[in-house]
């Protein structure tokens, strides 16, 4: 029965890596970025293209910002992946629970580099500081406290309960296979070069459309246009250095986070801080010895 | 297929957080230790923050960013309580698993 189990659980893992390798390798290499699958931009009919007279390369936002230090960036991503992904296995796996703890603590050292990989510094900072300082240390020493390895690591009892498990757990890894082959490829340079000449020709059109008849119209088209490619730009130049904020700060700074924090947050800020204090009140209220403890039934009130 | 390893879109980082939050919910299901599936969950929640933040990288809006941060910080108070329930049924068991917290059944 044990090993009957064991290989339930080593279906399910392989199913799991199965599903990260199709979703990355379902799709063809590189996007085309211009036409594509008709998300936005190609859809707003191009205004009647003049002569860019007055061509302003207006590359406010983008310029510059792309450059191709794209393959080290990639193979430190896969490093960081595998130490996440890897540690998450461990706690899932191990039975002995110190060794699930530090299994967790490599994921989110993982979590923290991917988190530096999208520009949010501030996060990835305080995710070592909160997760792999604060709830770490928690974690170990209740395990200090109660240290008992568990009798079998795989909870289904009985034959039907083992086999509704892994078909339920198939079903559903099956549907997120199914449904990661749908996100948006990784775009090659190749994409991003394309989609960045898109923007460029747009704005070279909205420039040099002010001395068309009706030119309110296509302005509006332009524009509209401006805002399609700028945003397939956006999605295809997924590892340059963002753009800053609208304030001017450098994105995911903690002044940027401060800035939006407590502009549009304050409230939230607030509550969760009273959410902190009835935790650490409501944590120490349930996990105090009672103080007829010698019966050895906890959780009354006392 | 070179493109897909060399070249990293966002693609990866959802496939990425799915894939974790897929691990962290088959601990769920799978472990009876409640500790265990205390650490689950922060595995999911961190799945969770990772989309999230993928997709302010993605869209160019910050206010993920401070979505997340209020995330973590219920993360933390959940792990305290959580933890210190877990410390309060082992001090009337001796006993942390799941499968025999069976009290409250009718």
């Amino acid at each position: 029965m044990i090993a009957a189990r064991k290989a339930a659980a080593i279906a399910v893992l392989a199913g799991l890596a199965l599903a990260f390798v199709l979703a990355c390798f379902a799709r063809p290499a590189v996007a085309q970025p211009a036409g594509e699958t008709g998300d936005a931009p190609a859809q707003v009919q191009q205004p009647a293209p003049q002569a860019p007279q007055g061509y302003v390369s207006g590359h406010t936002i983008h310029e510059d910002k792309y450059e191709s230090h794209e393959t080290g960036m990639a193979l430190l991503f896969w490093a960081f992946a595998a130490a996440t992904v890897g540690g998450a296995l461990f706690v899932i796996t191990r039975r002995n629970l110190i060794a699930a703890v530090m299994g967790m603590v490599g994921s989110f050292l993982g979590i923290a580099a991917v988190y530096m990989m999208l520009y949010a510094s501030f996060l990835a900072v305080l995710q070592m500081l909160v997760y792999a300082g604060a709830i770490m240390v928690l974690f170990v020493f209740v395990i200090m406290i109660l240290n008992r390895p568990e009798d079998e690591p795989v909870a289904p009892t009985g034959r039907a309960g083992t086999a509704l498990g892994a078909l339920s757990i198939l079903y559903i890894v099956g549907r997120l296979a199914m449904l990661l082959m749908h996100v948006h490829p990784p775009a090659g340079e190749a994409a991003v070069e394309a989609a960045r000449k898109q923007l460029d020709d747009t704005r070279s059109v909205i420039a040099g459309i002010k001395d068309s008849p009706d030119a309110a119209r296509h302005r509006e088209l332009a524009e509209a246009n401006e805002a399609a490619a700028e945003l397939q730009y956006a999605k295809v130049a997924s590892l340059s250095v963002p753009p800053p904020t609208r304030e001017g700060y450098e994105w995911g700074s903690v002044r940027a986070v401060g800035t939006d924090l407590f502009d549009g947050g304050l409230f939230p800020f607030e509550a969760i801080s009273i959410l902190l204090l009835v935790a650490v009140v409501g944590a120490i209220a349930i996990a105090r010895p009672l103080k007829d403890d010698t019966t050895g039934h906890a959780g009354e009130l006392p | 297929m070179t493109d897909i390893v060399f070249h990293v879109g966002y693609g990866h980082f959802l496939v990425l957080a799915a894939v974790l939050f897929l691990i962290g919910m088959a601990g769920v299901l799978v472990r009876r230790n409640a500790l265990i599936i205390l650490m689950s969950v922060e595995l999911m929640l961190n799945a969770a923050n990772m989309t999230l933040i993928a997709f302010s990288r993605m869209w160019g809006d910050l206010s993920a960013h401070t979505f997340a941060l209020i995330v973590i910080a219920v993360a933390a108070a959940e792990a305290a309580v959580g933890l210190a329930i877990v410390v309060a049924v082992f001090r009337g068991r001796r006993n942390v698993e799941v499968d025999h917290l069976t009290t409250l059944r009718h």
